[in-house]
Formats: C-alpha cells, structure tokens, sequence
C-alpha cells in the first residue's frame, strides 16, 4: 500500500512539476477581459525585434512602438495627400530662410509614462534636452542604432559626435554632454537643428517614432534591456510583453490628451470616418496583439471573432474576397465582415548589375529581359490579380508618381521584341548569351515558384537563367557588395517623399544599403543634386519625374508591380481609415461593443439559417 | 556500480568536447560573419563594424587567449551564453520557453506512454482477434496521416466548430483549457506508432514459456500481463521511454506554433531560421547534456529493471 502511494506521489509530481516553471504569462491572468472593456486585438505575424525607440527598423516593431511613443509631429489621421500636424511640437518648425535652421517649440505639461526609472516611479516632465539625448544616441556608434543612415551627414557637427563616441568601449561611458552644434536645446522647451544643407524631409522623419524623445533616466536604468521597457509620452503604455507571442498595451490615464479630427476627405463623412469627430482620444482601453506565426489560426479566430483585424493572405482569399470588385463575399458580409483596399507604396523589381560585364553594358540585353516578363501573368498568379502593374518606379500615393507612366511601354511584354532585342545583345556581347544568374533572397515554395516562373519566360525568348535560393544573410551580403548579377528586391519608402527611394539611383549612395544596381547616370545625379534641397512642389515634382524617366532609359532593373493591400475587418472594428506612413493609428480606433458582443448570436443565428 | 557511474560521467567530458568542436567548426568556422544580417539591410559600414566587435566576430578564430574558440567554450561551460542576435539573454529565453514546452510535451509524453502500453497489452492478449486487426489498421492509419493534419483538423473542428477549447493559447484562460487539446492532439498523433511498437515487443513476450506456465498455474490475466509480461518487457520500453525524456525539453514545434504556446521548439526553428548562432549553440549544448544524462540514466534502469544486467 505504501509502495502503490509512492508511486501514485511520483506521478502526480511528475505532471505537477512542468507547472512550477511557467513563466507568469502562462498563468492565469488576474484581469479577464470583460465585455465592456473595449479591447482591440489585432494579429501580428511576425516577432517584433524591440521596443527601442531609436533603433527601431521593421514596421512590426514600428507598429507596436508608435503606440507608446510621440515624437514632435504626426500625419493627420484622415487628410489626404498626407499632411503632417504638430504632437509634442507647439507648431510647425519655424524654418530659417536659407532652410538650414529649424526651430521648434515644445509643448508644456508632456509627462512621461510612470515607470520605476524615474524618482517614486512617476513620469516626468518632457524637456528639449530628451530630444537632443535621442538623436545624439542615434549618432552614438556603440548604440549600433541601424537608423544611423537617415541622419548621416545632414546636422552640424553629428559626424564629429559619432566620431568622438569611437573613442569609447560602451555606449553607457559616452558623455552626452559634450555639445553638437546642430544640436540644441535652447531651452526646455525650444529645440534648435542646424542642417549641413537643406534637407526637406527633415519634418517626416520628426514624425517618426525614431525621433521621439527618450528619457535619460530610462537608458541609464534599463541599460541593454530598454529595449523591452520603453518609456515614452504615448496614449498607451506597455503592460505586457510575453516576448514570441502576446503584446498588451494599455491605456496612458497620464496621457496629455487629443481629440479625433473634424476635417478629412469628403469621402470620409459617407465611410463613417468622421462620425465621432471631436471626440476625445483614445477611445480603446487596451490594445492585444498576438503573435500567430500560422495562418490558419489567425482566420480561425478571426471568424470567431477573437480578432478584430485580418490580413487577406492566398489561404483566405477565395473565401473572403470577391477578386471580380474586390468586396467581400456574399458569406463574409452576413457576417457584417468587410474589406479595406488600399495602394501601399511599394514596389518589387529585378534588378540588374550594371557592374557585371554582361549586364552591365549591354542595354538590348536587360531591355530584352524586361520585354520577356509578363507582370499581368505574375500579378495573377502570385497576387490573386490584386496588386498593380509597376509601369515606372515610384509607386501611386507618393505626390510625384507619374499617373501618365502607365501610357509608356517601359513594362511592355513583348517576347517577338525581346527575341530581336536579343540579337542585337548578342552582337554587342560578340556572341550568345551566357546562362544569367538570379539571386532570390528565400527559399520557400512561392520563391521557387517566382524563380520557375522567371526562368519560363526567358527561356520563351532564348535566354537561360539560373536561380540561386540564397538565405537573407547571404543575399544581403552579396547585394551590398555587388556581387549579385541579376536580384529579386523591392522596396516601401518610409516616409511620403520620392526623393527616399530615388536615392536608391545615385552614383554616390552605391552599396550598403543604398544603390544596389551600382547604376551610375550623371545626369540623374545632377538632378538629384538639383531637387534634393527643394520643398516639394511643381518643379520638384517635374524633376523627380525626369528623373525617374531617365534611369527607366537605362534598364537598370525590370520593375514589376505595386502592392495593393486588402485587410479584412469585423464591423465594429470603427474608424479604420488605412493611412499608408502612420503609424500611431490605434487611438483612432473604436470598438462597437454592442455589436462585438452580438456576434456569437449573430454565429448562432446563421448556423439555424437555412441554406 | 558506483565506479561505473563514475566512469561514464567521465566519458561525458570528451563528448562534450565534442560537441563543442563541432558546433564551434559549423557555426563560427564555416557558418562565419553575421554581423551583416544583424545590422539590417539599410546599416551602413561603421555600424556593421561596430556590431562585428560587439559579438566578438573580429577576435581571431583560434590562436589568441582571446579568441572566439576560447570564448566558445567559456560561454558553454560558464552556462553564461550570453545575448542573441536580438540582444536578450539567452539563458531567459531558454527559462522562460522550458515551462511552456514542457507542460506540453510531458503530459502528452505519460499520456501517450500510459494508453499506449496499456492498448498494446490489451492487443496483444487478444491477437489475432478483429480487435487486434482492427487496432494494427488504425495505428497504421495514424501513423500515415502526417503530424500537421491531426494538427489541422484538430484545431478546426474541436475548437473552431464545436467550440470546445480555444482556438490558441489564450492568456486569460486557465492553462488545462488552452493546453487541453493541444495535448490531446498529440496523444492522438502519436498513439499510431507507439501502440505498434509496444504490441510488438509484448507480443514477444506473449510467446515465451513463461507467460504459458503463470497461465497454467491459474495466474489472472491482469496478474500474468501487468506484473509478468511487462516486467520482462521493460528493457525496450525504458530504452525507449528514457531516452525520449531529453527531446520533451526541445518541445514541440508544430504545436507550439499552430497553438501559439512559447516554447522552445518554436525558439530553436526561429534560432535556424535567423542564423541566430548563439541559440543554436547553447540549445545543442544543454540538449548534448541531457542526452548523454539521460543515457547513463537509461543504463541504470536497465540494472534495476533486469537483476542479470550488471553494471561494471
């Protein structure tokens, strides 16, 4: 008997002991979420890296930070081309007339989130000093920030502080005191920036959540791990960060305030974007997001309506949208399930090499390619025929992009062509055309496909092409130093203005992270030179265009299509106006409590339905 | 057996060595420089540097007190692995994945254990019967249908259409709920295979003199199976059943994504993925050294479970 109890112990402690290592996430939670607590839940299909202001990179990260964090302006929430209205920042900046100074003055009363790096754990006052620590810790070459680039060369004296941070062995022993010319608080509340030369695009990276400001206290506090403790001005804070898989925010009581805008497009009135204008923000108490690798239980719980917001991927598109109107289908609509449809910048080429000896001066050649790709076909078959043909580089909803660039023939498909373009290649080649080589950043079954699909149709015109499968680090390595012949990129601008990507051109900017074609065109140069210190506007505009014309000329990449984005919302998921560059958009947003709670009915009520 | 104890954990440092040479050869050696992939694809140079000294890619390979072999070995021996390529420590990430993925895999483990070697005694004693054909079909059906559809439908129909559980780990339900059919689903899955073996090695058992003679004394069956049959077949079974022990600490990794528990399956696959080295590193260490703990383990219990087994 005493032996049967002791193995009966074992047992029991047996399956009890895993218990005892659950991290507190795992345990039940003291606060369930009630039905009137308006929570939005949103999916993310992707681990976000961290909650570092300054070193924030990808937009998963960005999402989740720009809740937390303020900088000086955001994008107004429902106007649209985009416009930028003051947050922290009193107004606009008033800007010198040779363009080089800006001088912004800072609101009063901004606290920080209470937080234990702070004196008794409450939040203090927001001073312009937070904003010069920011930057400066961008500039700090041990911080490793990778938004380094964007600030590279462009402040009095940042260079010469990144200079003198070399001299360290931590970024904690750097003295943050040591003065940068372009780079001052003049007071608490007036922050002064002096430029190298005129940098228009200044003011949007000021309405990034890269810019925002950071508290001493926090970095010195947290040290390496403030990368999951950020501590900002924002409507939400961060309750929870079961890392891998569950994020809550939830709602700043400290918060400074804001209402929701009266004006917008005229369309917005009739979308219902507009119905609760004025109103103060945030209207959520809390944000979750979960982290859900997997497709299929995300739709899952999107249909039972565990999420508010879903993205439309391959596996749900038949079911959810009608590819005919884009709208949703008959079975989503009882559901009171609809979609949202909207451009997203971005664009997707191949890019060429214009280093390599084959490529690079043989301009028949990469025309030939160009001509041999069907993007209608590709779009169709890798896109459910929803994203656009890339006739020209810049995508629809920046200013400059060209709507007559779709009268061109620069995406022209055209095999009869290529072949002729081909021979003309060879004769400049002195002989056929050897095998190309394609460098796919991926492996995955849709990279195959895309590298079967590619390699098909230049072999229609005569061409062979090889496909190299390469890993991330791999592909980036050879990418930055040229050593890919032929590659399979794209690119989304982070901020609203042409000049960002059209950078990606410039003789200059060859390499890491910049002109991967290693194209190299004077005159493209020297219009860049020209529009880069312009405010945008007409002739801005016209150059960016001439520009962009010109390297088309060229063939230095085939572009292939614009991203068109489809998500796919409940219907008491309100006021979810997609904004392509913000993203500090979840104090916009509102929950219909009533129909939320309603929906199991609704479920119940559909299954009785007959058929 | 004290000495032979003793002389096994001794075998243990070699091994170790080992698996420290090899780990340090595939991934410092030929796997090489991440530092690229570390500072993104928009970092320029300076930066790329800097990170390259930041994790030591810059320390010679071998012939320094300082090098990155050195530092390889202080690292895996110290149990300080120091931070991954997302800056956390690794030793929080493996602590906070260990409870999750073992509240997973050890009650599907006993689970699957329990009912397995239980169905195969109740087989075997009946081979030959439609009971017995009919429990070899369906163990062959399962083990034929892959692990992701039992996944797959599992969660479709037991959470999504009847309701029953949640669809995914939820952190304001109890843990039994949100664990509940992830665990029942892997019972499910690996019931197939483990019944079959287990019948097999029964099945032998049921063949032997022995099992004849305790019948012809007038044993009960309950008595000549549980306390015969599957003592003398304990030796395959605990071969088995130890030796699994350590791979219930790797987790699962299907499961922990299509039910989103954050476990160390899910940790090791995205460590592959990324190239997080470091991970990898310490993952194949501590699992290095539970292999060769729960071997040495295995042996005892062969002493214990077969006095003619001696250990010298």
């Amino acid at each position: 008997m005493k032996k049967r109890t002791a193995q009966l112990r074992l047992v029991i402690m047996t399956l009890l002991v895993p218990a005892a290592f659950l991290p507190p996430g795992c345990r039940k939670k003291p606060e369930p979420s009630a039905s009137e607590r308006m929570v939005i839940r949103v999916p993310m299909f992707s681990k976000i890296q961290t909650l570092d202001c300054g070193n924030l990179t990808d937009v998963y990260s960005i999402g989740v930070a720009s809740q937390i964090y303020e900088s000086l302006y955001e994008y107004h929430y429902l106007k649209r081309p985009v416009e930028l209205v003051p947050l922290l920042a009193e107004g606009m900046p008033d800007i010198s007339e040779d363009h080089l100074t800006y001088t912004i003055r800072i609101r009063k009363g901004i606290f920080y989130h209470d937080d234990p790096c702070f004196p008794d754990g409450k939040g203090r006052e927001v001073k312009a000093g937070d904003f010069v620590f920011a930057l400066k810790r961008i500039a700090n070459v041990k911080y490793m920030s990778q938004r380094w680039t964007d600030w590279n060369g462009r402040i009095v004296g940042l260079d010469d502080f990144r200079e003198y941070t070399k001299g360290f062995r931590r970024e904690s022993d750097v003295d943050y005191s040591v003065e940068v010319e372009g780079l001052r608080a003049l007071d608490d509340y007036t922050l002064q920036l002096k430029l190298t030369k005129p940098w228009p695009q200044l003011i949007w990276y000021l309405a990034s959540a890269v810019t925002a400001p950071v508290p001493r206290e926090a970095v010195d506090y947290y040290g390496k791990d403030i990368l999951y403790h950020p501590v900002g001005t924002g409507p939400f804070r961060l309750k929870v960060w079961e890392r891998g898989f569950y994020i809550e925010l939830v709602r700043n009581e400290n918060w400074h305030g804001g209402t929701y805008p009266t004006e917008g497009e005229p369309s917005d009135w009739e979308n219902g974007y507009l119905e609760d204008a004025g109103k103060p923000l945030p209207f959520a108490d809390a944000i979750v997001y979960r982290i859900i690798e997997e497709f299929q239980p995300a739709w899952l719980m999107f249909l039972r309506g565990d999420l508010d917001i879903m993205q439309i991927f391959k596996d749900n598109f038949a079911q959810a949208v009608n590819p005919d109107t884009l709208t949703a289908t008959p079975a989503m609509a009882e559901r009171d399930i609809r979609l949202l449809v909207f451009d997203d910048p971005s664009v997707f080429w191949i890019g060429f090499n214009m280093q390599d000896p084959v490529l690079g001066r043989n301009k028949p050649l990469r025309k030939a390619v160009s001509r041999a790709i069907d993007r209608q076909a590709a779009i169709r078959l890798f896109f459910n025929g929803v994203h656009k043909v890339a006739y020209g580089y810049l995508p629809p909803g920046l200013e400059e992009y060209d709507p007559n660039i779709v009268h061109t023939d620069y995406a022209k498909y055209d095999p009869a062509e290529a072949r002729t373009l081909l021979q003309e290649a060879q004769r400049i080649h002195g002989g056929p055309i050897p095998p190309l080589t394609i460098a796919i950043p991926g492996t995955s079954n849709l990279d195959r496909q895309i590298g079967q699909f590619l390699q098909k149709y230049l072999e229609d015109v005569g061409l062979q092409l090889r496909v190299d499968y390469m890993d991330w680090p791999t592909y980036l390595d050879g990418l930055n130093k040229g050593k890919l012949q032929i590659f399979f990129s794209g690119a989304s601008p982070s901020i609203p203005d042409s000049l960002d990507m059209l950078m990606g051109f410039c003789s200059w900017n060859w390499g890491y992270g910049g002109n991967h074609f290693f194209y190299s065109n004077p005159e493209y140069d020297a219009l860049y030179r020209k529009a880069e210190p312009m405010f945008p506007g007409p002739e801005r505009t016209r150059l960016c265009r001439q520009m962009e014309r010109i390297m088309l000329e060229d063939y230095p990449a085939v572009f292939l299509n614009h991203r068109v984005s489809i998500a796919i919302i409940h219907g008491w998921y309100k006021n979810a106006k997609p904004h392509e560059f913000s993203y500090n958009t979840a104090k916009y947003r509102r929950i219909d409590l009533e129909k939320r709670n309603r929906y199991k009915e609704l479920l119940n009520e559909l299954k009785k339905k007959p058929k | 057996m004290t000495v032979y104890i003793i002389r096994r954990l001794l075998y243990t440092v070699p091994i170790v060595v080992g698996v420290l040479l090899l780990t340090f050869f595939l991934f410092s050696v030929v796997g090489g420089d991440i530092s690229q992939q570390i500072a993104g694809k928009n970092a320029d140079a300076e930066t790329i540097a800097e990170i390259r000294h930041e994790y030591g890619f810059d320390k010679p390979l071998f012939w320094s007190l300082d090098s990155q072999f050195i530092d390889h070995f202080r690292k895996a021996l110290t149990f300080n692995f120091g931070r991954a390529l997302d800056r956390e420590k690794i030793s929080d990430k493996i602590l906070r994945g260990v409870g999750p993925s073992l509240s997973l895999t050890v009650p599907m483990f006993l689970g699957t254990l329990v009912l397995s070697i239980s169905l195969a005694l109740m087989v075997a004693f009946v081979r030959g019967s439609w009971l017995d054909v009919a429990a070899v079909v369906l163990c062959v059906a399962g083990m034929s249908i892959p692990y992701l559809s039992f996944i797959i439908y599992g969660q479709y129909i037991f959470a999504y259409k009847l309701g029953m559980f949640p669809i995914m780990y939820m952190p304001e339900e109890s843990l039994l709920t949100s664990l509940a059919l992830p665990v029942l689903i892997g019972i499910a899955a690996g019931l197939g295979g483990n019944l079959r073996f287990y019948r097999t090695i029964v099945l032998d058992e049921m063949r032997s003199d022995y099992v004849r003679t305790a019948f012809a004394k007038g044993l009960s069956t309950s008595k000549v199976l549980f306390k015969h049959v599957l003592k003398n077949a304990l030796i395959p079974i605990i071969t088995s059943v130890v030796l699994s022990i350590p791979y219930l600490f790797l987790g699962s990794l299907l499961l922990e994504r299509f039910f989103g528990i954050p476990g160390l399956g899910s940790l090791m696959i995205e460590a592959i993925a990324s190239r997080d080295f470091f991970i990898i590193n310490a993952m194949t260490f501590i699992f290095s050294l539970l292999i060769v703990v729960f071997t040495l383990l295995t042996d005892i219990c062969y002493a214990w479970a077969d006095p003619r087994i001696k250990l010298e």
